[in-house]
């Protein structure tokens, strides 16, 4: 079976502002999710050198849609222009871009849709409590999005592996309780709000010793699937909320060094920070055509993956 | 490649029976009224605190019982709903809980009426590339606590009910055997012709006191009935056509087409621009009304045990809905 390929990255950052003492990208007035993620596609086309019209097949991953439904994979696809393709919104909170990746690649590899657009964006700021009650929290979090083309691999360049585990029995250590729909009669009640559960809640603690343990097998389990030992990476980008999950990572690792903590001076951008910190490494001149990349993240669900990528 | 065929089917509605009578308490409206425009007799609403997992893993289990499999045994588990329990993670994770399974992949499909069928060409992309051999797909919605119970939200509130069902999907030993093809479409321009605006991402907070207040809150659905109508009208043959075509059979290779519930009136329109006659169409929105994400599994479940599906019979699934998306997927049963 061909592999696929990533064809063309493209990011979209906000305009960092003071949150609570840290710069944090942030979209103001919020423009809606896919906002972000057109600005992010845009410029992933350009350098895959395609049009809107190329894109068969969109894979939006987002916690934040524009709206509580339909998906943002819709709007994205409006404003993009992309005739009337497949638009398809995942949820899989922090791994959301590797779920999005992964789901190209299979429709890719089988020869469904030839050109698939995957996207990462969070509009986080809305979402979370920048009252003193919730700033050390919402401080953690920032704007973005990132974009890829997924298409067939062409020469040496492919999707190598990709691995990805969720364990919902966690779900609560890291979580958004409402609007829920297992609320009778009534989902979202000014009680509700009143007492902030409409927020994301998060236990630092379990949140962290999972990730400690999650993020480095996690890589490990990719690279071996890959048939590559670490030494056969050129770079490792390592997304978790916070962002001394990803430095300890490395150290485990051996890799300190040859790693992108993608938290560390923009904040968590849950589904964006992989697309996003691949696409500043590319521009930066660390990864280019050849280069083999890591990309792994752990978070919400409780989630961790990683996928081995050469450009 | 093999095709991935459905192994096991499984459903869960509430025991609570809302008939178009007992809608009359919370609004203006009749019972003739809503079966006039919608072919709705009766819908099913949960009684109590209940998430569309609580359903879900009872239609799981179901289906993973008529399958033979285990639930350790899944590879991928997919939740479809636009009603999930909780606003984060995924209701597939809270599934995983409840069947007391962990570390497979398990995510949302977040694609309303189409839900399904996206949900079903993921299933059948993962198993076909050789990454799944087992994977879990629910279609699962609890309507009942997100609609406006008044005259204010009665044209939208009077179609939709509570459900969910679910498949076990896996590569089909018979060539030929399984799913045949999946065709999925979206047209965002008009997203917010079947719309639930909030909470969402273009106010800073996403979500305040004020807003449950507002003479139209955004946190109910609403609907332009005759914008969606028309479109269904259009999509649906199409996206049938194109399922028939792209396998190279014709509507007389049919031998049951399954709409995905949205409304009595369109699925009969479908079928007369379509010429097939009532013995191969399949509805049952008069006892369910729309459970969106779950309607086509819960109809394959009952025209399956009303013997209306044999061996070796043709297929199509289709679903037209909020996005506006659209899809199809053709199988050889």
């Amino acid at each position: 079976m061909p592999r696929s390929a990533i064809l063309g990255l493209g990011d979209y950052l906000p305009r960092l502002v003071d949150c609570g003492g840290v710069s944090r990208p942030v979209e103001d007035p919020p423009p809606g999710t896919s906002v972000l993620g057109l600005h992010a596609s845009r410029a992933a086309l350009e350098s895959a050198r395609m049009s809107p019209d190329d894109v068969d097949f969109i894979v939006f991953a987002t916690i934040n849609p524009d709206v509580t439904f339909p998906g943002a994979a819709c709007y994205l696809q409006d404003k993009l222009g992309c005739g009337t393709v497949g638009s398809l919104d995942v949820r899989a909170q922090c791994t959301g871009f590797l779920c999005a990746l992964m789901v190209a690649d299979q429709f890719v590899r089988n020869g469904q849709y030839q050109s698939v657009l995957a996207v990462g964006a969070e509009l986080h700021s809305v979402w979370v409590d920048y009252s003193e009650k919730g700033i050390a929290l919402a401080r953690l979090f920032g704007d973005g999005a990132g974009a890829a083309i997924i298409g067939p691999a062409n020469g040496d360049s492919g999707i190598l592996a990709t691995v990805l585990h969720m364990d919902g029995s966690r779900h609560r250590q890291f979580w958004c309780e409402y609007p829920a729909s297992r609320q009778h009669p009534t989902r979202i009640t000014k009680e509700n709000v009143r007492a902030g559960k409409h927020f994301p809640q998060m236990d630092v603690d379990d949140v962290r010793s999972f990730g400690l343990r999650a993020l480095p097998e996690v890589v490990r389990e990719a690279a071996a699937k890959a048939d590559t030992s670490l030494d056969g990476v050129d770079r490792f980008l390592l997304s978790h909320v916070l962002p001394d999950v990803a430095e300890a990572t490395a150290v485990d690792l051996g890799v300190a060094g040859r790693h992108t903590n993608s938290s560390a001076h923009v904040g968590h951008l849950g589904a964006a920070s992989l697309p996003l910190t691949l696409t500043q490494e590319v521009r930066a001149g660390r990864l280019g055509p050849g280069s083999t990349v890591c990309l792994a993240a752990a978070g919400a669900g409780y989630s961790w993956g990683a996928a081995i990528v050469r450009l | 490649m093999p095709n991935s065929r459905i192994l096991g089917i499984g459903r869960c509605v509430p025991d609570n029976v809302v008939t178009n009578d007992d809608m009359t308490r919370w609004m203006d409206t009749s019972d003739e009224w809503i079966q006039q425009r919608t072919g709705i007799r009766e819908r099913r609403f949960v009684d109590r605190d209940c998430g569309a997992t609580d359903l879900g893993v009872v239609a799981a289990r179901e289906a993973l019982g008529r399958a033979g499999v285990a639930a350790e045994e899944l590879d991928l588990i997919l939740f479809a709903t636009l009603s999930p329990d909780i606003e984060m993670p995924s209701c597939a994770c809270l599934l995983q809980e409840k069947l007391g399974v962990a570390g497979m992949l398990a995510f949302d499909i977040r694609n309303q009426c189409s839900g399904f069928l996206y949900g079903l060409s993921v299933a059948d992309n993962f198993i076909r590339s050789g990454t799944a051999r087992r994977v879990l797909l629910v279609g699962g919605e609890i309507h009942s606590s997100g609609i406006d119970l008044s005259t204010r939200g009665r044209e939208v509130a009077v179609i939709f009910g509570d459900g969910a069902a679910a498949v076990v999907l896996g590569p089909s030993e018979v060539e030929g055997r399984g799913i045949l093809s999946t065709h999925l479409h979206a047209e965002g321009k008009f997203a917010e012709k079947l719309w639930l605006e909030g909470p969402d991402t273009r106010h800073r907070p996403r979500l305040t006191e004020a807003m449950l207040d507002a003479d139209i809150p955004t946190v109910f659905p609403r609907m332009e009935g005759r914008y969606v109508f028309r479109h269904a009208v259009t999509r649906f043959p199409e996206v049938i056509r194109e399922a028939l075509d792209a396998n190279h059979l014709t509507l007389e290779d049919l031998s049951l087409l399954i709409p995905h519930q949205a409304n009595l009136r369109i699925s009969q329109m479908v079928a007369s621009s379509l010429d097939l006659p009532d013995s191969k169409v399949f509805n049952n929105i008069d006892r369910y009304g729309n459970t969106t994400a779950c309607s086509i599994p819960l109809a394959l479940y009952e025209a399956l045990d009303a013997g209306r599906v044999k061996d070796g019979d043709l297929l199509c699934l289709a679903a037209f809905g909020a996005g506006f998306t659209w899809a199809s997927a053709l199988l050889r049963w």
